[in-house]
């Protein structure tokens, strides 16, 4: 599904990853670990297509596809999602406008006819209910006004109305206090399937204790520096990410 | 950008006309030129009494002694007054014979716009019983209103078979020696609308519809007087969010609103004026005065406007809060792009007891425009208890705009209180990339976020307008951002 | 007599004394107060000064934020000028009609607390220029009692990177009086903060500003409140520049009047012009009375009306010092309660 070989990419000139390398395939979560400044989010957006993020080296191929050329709108279209860290407000735009504009602009990509909004609406209430996204905050500006947990619940929300064949979640995690995180991984859990495959990047352990990955990589200063098995975020939170940078040195 | 694809179309559009009718055109125009002659063409045109042409006259006589004003923020190259023909017949629009003749990219607009077909055709100049039957659907509205007692049609009819009710109130509001501009429209004016709603009547449609059938055949100096008598109320919409070439330059018009006791005016403009190739040239100057007097006790007037693609906007929909316990409202999206130039605002004067105005001002800036929002909010000694609240937003899309805020808050009556904001923002780089990670395409984007920053004004319109001024706001600000 | 002067005169008989017609004077109708001989021959103003930890230097001849400062440019015949490097003080009184330049410049990392204080009757006009250097912070307190005349001060300030500019003023008013300030911030990280009273019994007082974000990532705050009784009239016209280019600047301006009789009036007008686009800035303006429903509580818990009417405005006057230094701010608020 993504193939990533010997990437560098840089922000404003300063390059941020330097020769990283990581296969995911298709039904298998994966997870990023590393400390602040490891390039965890530079990673989100170079694969996302965020403008000012250039590859300076390297290639990443999604589906064996080159994609660097890509804009982010296209990206999503062909079935990338990024779950942000921090969402956005659209104030005067509501929640439930947003995600019919979408959807529909990404199914205008892929040749697919427009829903109209009773269809999607439908849609979007079938899936809101088990991440308990309320009717009010779909009738709400985007993100207006939400709390932490909130804001994360709906990017699932998107995720699961998306149908991504990538899905990367960027330290989903921060902000959210132990019920909120449950129902969070809850959410993504249910969305995890043969054709899907996941990039959980965070910061910590705990999230990895409900979203199980099938291998975990270390990142630090811009590389893959260590990998191995779910027993890897154990080593990590007992010998601390500093400790773990020096036996791989 | 389909901005400028517009315009080739629309320009290519005029070069069409030119070559059929040339002759026809000209034989129905007054000779260039402004002088007591040219208001007595006008005046007798129109076949008038005698008391309009001396009104005219007053006018003129008055105008020939004033400046133009240049307080503005707005820069224009001096308008050559005699230059231009100051009456042209009601144009004999090139008939087509149907919508295969116009221009395809022409239609993308309208299609772009969210126009319905049968209107489309209206707007290209398609021969109207080619469509319809266009008769029976003025009629049927005429039917209608006429059951309710309404009065609405051109002024020029209004002068002629209701002399008392026009003498009553034209000129009351926005008296003829206003400001230039409104002086020159009062001794020229040849177009425009007369609507009187009787005591206690609901104007049962929006006046808007009709009006839009007309709506390619604007005039240069168009006079509207709006009467709601005693508990009366009637929505009223000007414009329309098509295209507009014009060939004058110059548009002065004057709007007066006259809302009696317990009556309420609802007054909404949607205008997408031509606005001058790249460079700004060849746009149109757009010049109103408008006014609402907000006359008896617990009266309501609203202004809702969507103004883009002039090339210079200098308008200020005004009320005066005259009666006690009135109301008045200013809701405006002014978008400037490329190198247009808006200087618009309101002034709500309180005048009377426990009068109330709410103003709600959106600017948008992308390009090189320049957008001045200039307001001012006047309470009068004996105006206790007014109420006021004013919200002016400016969006700056790129860093070669501005966005300019003048408000004016002058308070003499301690009891009344006023509350003015302001905030300035642009279109955050982390809003954009949200919308296109999710699959929004960069002009759909910016269109949605600036609709949502327009939202609270957008929603003061008719339905029907709502929508079309959305994907108006969409289409006005298309290649401004990336 | 130098080209600059002479200039100055020059534009200053063209223009004559500005009207209410001049934009900028459109509240404060000098020529109906004044006449063009009389700022011509007005003789100088004379001063006391305290001052430690500063040079003193000759007025020089530059620099107005509007008309006035220019007239005083032009006529002046009398000023002074302080210069710091390090830490200064000054304590400067104006107490008779007449006219002066005074010059202040500060030196790089320097830091000077001026505090000046405007009295008497007649026809004063003061014009300032103002430089302040990389660092560099002046703190300006400025008390201007009431008086019956014209009373104009007419500031023109630079401040560079880093530089700050504080101030702190009380005024009182008079048949006519204005503080116009022209504040262009030039560097990066420069900023300004201003925030004054007025307390106004049948006087007239015009705060007059223009801040400059010439530069990005540049601070502004204003905070500025009326008190206006009796026949008063209480101006505020606040602009913010923002130039083109000059991302990441943050404008925040705030003013606000209470009239407490029929025939006071206030005219506020806070403009923006911006021209660059990631900017932050915001304003907003108020006019209105006692919080009625404020009045009854303090009624109702049995403070009568006017000592609560005094708590209410005191209370709404306070805010506008929340920034003044400790040692500043009594100085200032004994002025106000004299006035109260």
């Amino acid at each position: 599904m993504l193939e990533i070989k010997n990437l560098h990419a840089a922000v404003d000139g300063k390059e941020i990853l330097k020769g990283l390398s990581l296969t995911v395939n298709a039904g298998e979560v994966h997870a990023i670990m590393g400390p602040n400044g490891s390039g965890k989010s530079t990673l989100s957006y170079v694969l996302a297509g965020r403008a000012g993020y250039e590859i300076t080296g390297g290639s990443i191929a999604y589906k064996g596809e080159d994609i660097n050329a890509l804009p982010p709108e296209a990206r999503a279209a062909k079935g990338v999602f990024l779950a942000m860290q921090y969402p956005v407000e659209i104030p005067g735009v509501t929640t439930l406008t947003f995600l019919k504009t979408a959807l529909n602009a990404q199914r205008r990509a892929r040749g697919e006819k427009d829903l109209d909004a009773m269809t999607v609406l439908k849609l979007v209430r079938g899936k809101a209910a088990e991440l308990r996204v309320s009717e009010d905050m779909l009738k709400r500006a985007l993100n207006v006004g939400f709390s932490g947990g909130e804001k994360k619940r709906l990017e699932i929300l998107q995720m699961s109305l998306f149908e991504p064949s990538l899905a990367i979640l960027d330290e989903t995690d921060s902000g959210l206090d132990i019920d909120a995180l449950r129902l969070v991984a809850e959410g993504v859990n249910a969305l995890r399937s043969p054709d899907r495959a996941m990039l959980v990047i965070t910061h910590y352990q705990r999230l990895l204790e409900y979203i199980v990955p099938d291998r975990i990589h270390v990142l630090s200063g811009g590389r893959i520096i260590k990998e191995g098995g779910k027993e890897l975020a154990l080593e990590l939170e007992a010998k601390g990410y500093e400790q773990i940078i020096k036996d791989a040195a | 950008m389909a901005a400028v694809e517009t315009r080739e179309k629309v320009s290519q559009l005029g070069e069409k006309y030119k070559y059929g009718f040339v002759t026809d055109i000209e034989m129905e125009r007054a000779p260039k030129g402004l002088s007591e002659d040219t208001v007595r063409y006008i005046s007798a045109k129109k076949a008038e009494p005698e008391w309009m042409l001396e009104w005219r006259l007053g006018a003129f006589r008055r105008w020939v002694e004033m400046h133009e004003p240049d307080w503005a923020r707005v820069h224009y190259p001096e308008i050559d007054y005699q230059n231009a023909y100051y009456y042209a017949a009601p144009k004999n629009t090139p008939q087509k014979q149907s919508l295969d003749e116009v221009d395809p990219k022409l239609l993308e607009t309208y299609n772009k716009l969210g126009i319905p077909l049968s209107e489309q055709m209206m707007l290209a100049g398609v021969a109207v019983d080619a469509v319809f039957d266009s008769v029976s659907v003025a009629t049927t509205f005429k039917e209608k209103l006429n059951e309710a007692g309404v009065i609405f049609c051109p002024i020029s009819e209004a002068i002629r078979d209701y002399p008392d009710l026009v003498k009553k109130y034209l000129g009351t509001v926005v008296p003829v020696t206003d400001n230039f501009f409104a002086t020159l429209n009062s001794a020229v004016f040849s177009d425009g609308t007369f609507v009187y709603v009787p005591k206690g009547v609901r104007c049962p449609m929006e006046l808007s519809t009709y009006f839009r059938i007309n709506a390619s055949e604007t005039g240069q100096f168009e006079r509207t007087l709006i009467v709601a008598d005693e508990g009366a109320y009637v929505s009223y919409l000007e414009g329309c969010t098509a295209p507009k070439r014009d060939e004058n330059q110059l548009h002065a018009a004057v709007v007066e609103l006259i809302a009696l006791d317990g009556a309420e005016i609802k007054y909404s403009t949607v205008q997408n004026w031509y606005p001058g190739d790249e460079g700004g040239k060849g746009g149109i100057y757009n010049f109103v005065t408008k006014r609402g007097d907000c006359r008896g006790h617990g009266s309501k007037i609203s202004w809702t406007q969507v103004e883009t693609g002039s090339a210079i906007t200098w308008k200020y929909p005004s009320c005066i809060l005259r009666g006690d316990n009135s109301v008045g409202e200013f809701y405006s999206i002014a978008i400037a792009n490329n190198y247009q130039q808006a200087d618009t605002g309101t002034k709500m004067i309180h005048l009377g007891k426990n009068t109330r105005s709410r103003i709600i001002s959106k600017g948008i800036s992308a390009g090189k425009a320049q957008n001045t929002y200039r307001g001012l909010v006047s309470v009068h000694p004996k105006a206790a208890s007014a109420r006021n609240y004013t919200q002016c937003d400016s969006l700056l899309i790129g860093g070669s705009c501005g966005a300019h805020t003048v408000p004016y808050i002058e308070s003499r009556n301690p009891t009344a209180r006023i509350e003015h904001e302001a905030t300035t923002s642009k279109i955050a780089d982390d809003q954009l990339f949200y919308c296109l990670q999710r699959g929004i395409g960069q002009e759909e984007a910016v269109a949605l976020i600036v609709n949502g920053f327009c939202k609270e004004v957008l929603q003061q319109l008719p339905m029907e307008f709502a929508v079309e001024a959305q994907k108006l706001v969409g289409i006005s600000l298309e290649g401004s951002v990336g | 007599m130098t080209a600059l002067r002479a200039k100055a005169a020059e534009d200053f008989r063209a223009r004559g004394v500005p009207h209410r017609r001049v934009e900028a004077w459109k509240y404060s109708d000098l020529k109906s107060v004044i006449d063009a001989d009389q700022v011509v021959s007005a003789g100088a103003v004379q001063w006391t000064i305290e001052a430690e930890g500063v040079e003193m230097i000759g007025a020089g001849d530059g620099g107005s934020a509007g008309a006035m400062g220019e007239a005083s440019v032009a006529f002046a015949t009398a000023g002074f000028g302080l210069r710091v490097a390090k830490a200064g003080k000054a304590k400067v009184a104006f107490a008779t009609p007449g006219q002066a330049r005074v010059r202040i410049v500060l030196e790089p990392g320097a830091t000077l607390d001026y505090i000046e204080i405007a009295e008497g009757d007649g026809f004063q006009n003061i014009g300032m220029d103002v430089s302040v250097g990389k660092g560099a912070v002046f703190t300006h307190v400025r008390i201007a009692r009431k008086g019956s005349g014209v009373r104009i001060e007419d500031v023109n300030a630079n401040v560079a990177e880093d530089g700050i500019y504080h101030l702190h003023a009380a005024h009182f008013g008079g048949e006519l009086s204005r503080l116009e300030l022209k504040i262009a911030l030039n560097g990066k990280n420069a900023s300004a903060h201003l925030s004054g009273v007025g307390v106004l019994d049948a006087m007239h007082a015009d705060v007059t500003t223009h801040v400059i974000h010439a530069k990005g990532g540049t601070q502004s705050t204003q905070l500025f409140k009326y008190v206006a009784a009796g026949k008063a009239r209480a101006v505020y016209q606040g602009k913010i520049t923002v130039a083109e280019g000059a991302d990441g600047s943050d404008s925040r301006q705030t003013a606000k009047a209470l009239l407490l009789d029929e025939r006071a009036e206030a005219d506020l007008k806070p403009e923006l012009e911006i021209f660059a686009d990631d900017v932050k800035c915001a304003h907003g303006a108020a006019v209105g009375d006692l919080e009625a429903d404020s009045l009854f509580y303090l009624r109702a818990r049995g403070i009568p009306e006017d000592e609560a009417r005094g708590l209410l405005i005191r209370a709404f006057l306070h805010e506008a010092f929340d920034r003044v230094r400790d040692d500043l701010r009594d100085a200032l608020w004994t002025a106000v309660e004299e006035a109260l």
